[in-house]
């Protein structure tokens, strides 16, 4: 544009809303849920992916998690047991992908069928192709997905209660569950 | 839990890895020690439930904890859509007199939150590129909710050269300190106008943000396109010049959809 027009000092700002009209209030809420993404995003991301969600459907889900919590604790929403209301959280916007997440995994066993997979496995990758590691793995990925769904919370650190709550079970099912899954475990390793 | 006789029977898995758990009570717990005192066979298949733990810890944390992408790009993108949250917030509960364009406004940042997720996505996908920079594809509304001249529409159509100006060394700088990328690789980026200058857009920093060239979707050769058309409309006399830089300011990408009638970019 010429300087005619864009040498104009008159301008209005469109839509804006400054600092001061948010107050310290949810400034501070909002480094607070940054502070609490640093240090759940990769146990979330990890529980997430263990069954199944790919990567980038994983953080676009932890992110709507993060999301959802400035929005509660913003209404002032209790602040017990943050940690198991974000697996909660997490659990439950997963489910509602589920379906696409299906067909993530179906067309990953396509490629892996085709033998698209990445021919160069890293160092990294090499020493979990071990025989025992494989098999350990494929167990893991043969249990149940509730089952799965109950040891990787219990790996992330989550307690029993805490992970009835999660996924809707009774403690006596999680108790069941996880020692169904760590029987299994203990069998493929004595073989 | 019921006491077993030594003979009879011997614990069960989900009982010995409760105890392992410390989820037993304190009663049961004594009971447990008891039998555990005299069981070698309870002790033995307690001993292979906490390495089959082992077992499962080592592949847990192999499988997933090495994979994992850096924290950094999430960690920007939700600080975006996070000032979004809280200015929609703010907007909810200040004076009713304004309510008309600020529910627009409110509306529109939270579309743009949902774009910003779509965003994110093509940005982890592409994990093999460079990471040295912070993803930026929607323009944070508080520090670029957008300006504009005091023009009127035949000041701005009578313009003949609709290219947007460079904008100075010094500014985009600013721009970058704002975004907190101070050090960020110029070209990583453009400094874009969020209102471009051919609509009336002004050079000052409440218009400028900047646009991640990592943007393979929604990028500045789809917002071009879109200020075309824009401007094809006002100069027509079919669209408002104030309505076509609200629209553009609040959610470029929802006007994009609503004027060429698409959820996605056409191909050019």
């Amino acid at each position: 544009m010429s300087s005619a027009l864009t040498g104009s000092t008159a301008l209005r700002v469109l839509g804006a809303t400054s600092t001061t009209d948010l107050g310290d209030g949810r400034l501070r809420l909002e480094e607070e849920v940054v502070a609490l993404f640093d240090q759940f995003r990769d146990p979330l991301l990890r529980y997430l992916s263990s069954f199944g969600h790919a990567l980038p459907d994983a953080e676009e889900v932890i992110q709507e998690v993060f999301l959802a919590l400035f929005q509660h604790l913003d209404r002032g929403k209790s602040r017990d047991n943050l940690r198991g209301w974000l697996f909660r959280v997490a659990h439950n916007l997963a489910l509602k992908r589920r379906y696409r997440t299906l067909r993530d995994l179906e067309a990953r066993a396509e490629a892996s069928a085709d033998g698209a997979i990445d021919p160069s496995p890293s160092p990294e990758d090499q020493l979990v192709n071990s025989q025992t590691q494989k098999r350990l793995l494929a167990v893991v990925q043969a249990l149940p997905q509730q089952d799965r769904r109950c040891l990787s919370l219990r790996a992330e650190g989550l307690c029993y209660r805490e992970i009835a709550e999660i996924l809707d079970m009774s403690l006596g099912a999680v108790s069941l569950s996880l020692a169904r899954s760590l029987a299994r475990i203990a069998r493929s390793a004595e073989r | 839990m019921k006491l077993m006789n030594y003979e009879d029977s011997h614990f069960s898995d989900q009982q010995l890895l409760r105890d392992l758990e410390g989820e037993l009570s304190t009663h049961d717990e004594k009971l447990f020690r008891a039998h555990l005192d005299l069981c070698w066979k309870c002790r033995a298949r307690r001993q292979e439930l906490e390495n089959a733990i082992a077992d499962f810890v080592r592949v847990y944390e192999r499988e997933f904890h090495t994979k994992l992408p850096p924290v950094d790009d999430p960690r920007a993108l939700l600080r975006t859509q996070l000032a979004q949250l809280s200015t929609t917030a703010a907007n909810r509960s200040s004076s009713w007199f304004a309510f008309p364009r600020r529910f627009g406004w409110a509306l529109a940042v939270a579309t743009c939150g949902l774009m910003a997720l779509g965003f994110f996505l093509a940005g982890v996908r592409r994990q093999s590129q460079s990471r040295s920079h912070v993803l930026v594809s929607v323009p944070d509304s508080r520090l670029t909710p957008g300006a504009a001249l005091l023009a009127s529409r035949q000041a701005v159509c009578a313009e003949p050269n609709t290219r947007n100006k460079v904008v100075p060394v010094a500014l985009q700088r600013k721009v970058f300190e704002e975004y907190g990328i101070a050090g960020a690789e110029p070209r990583a980026y453009e400094v874009d106008y969020l209102v471009t200058p051919a609509l009336g857009g002004a050079d000052d920093i409440h218009n400028l943000w900047p646009h991640s060239y990592s943007a393979t979707v929604w990028n500045a050769q789809v917002k071009d396109a879109l200020e075309d058309r824009l401007r094809e409309m006002v100069c027509g006399g079919n669209l408002d010049l104030t309505e076509a830089q609200r629209e553009i300011a609040e959610n470029w990408i929802a006007a994009y959809k609503k004027y060429f009638h698409t959820d996605r970019p056409l191909p050019e």
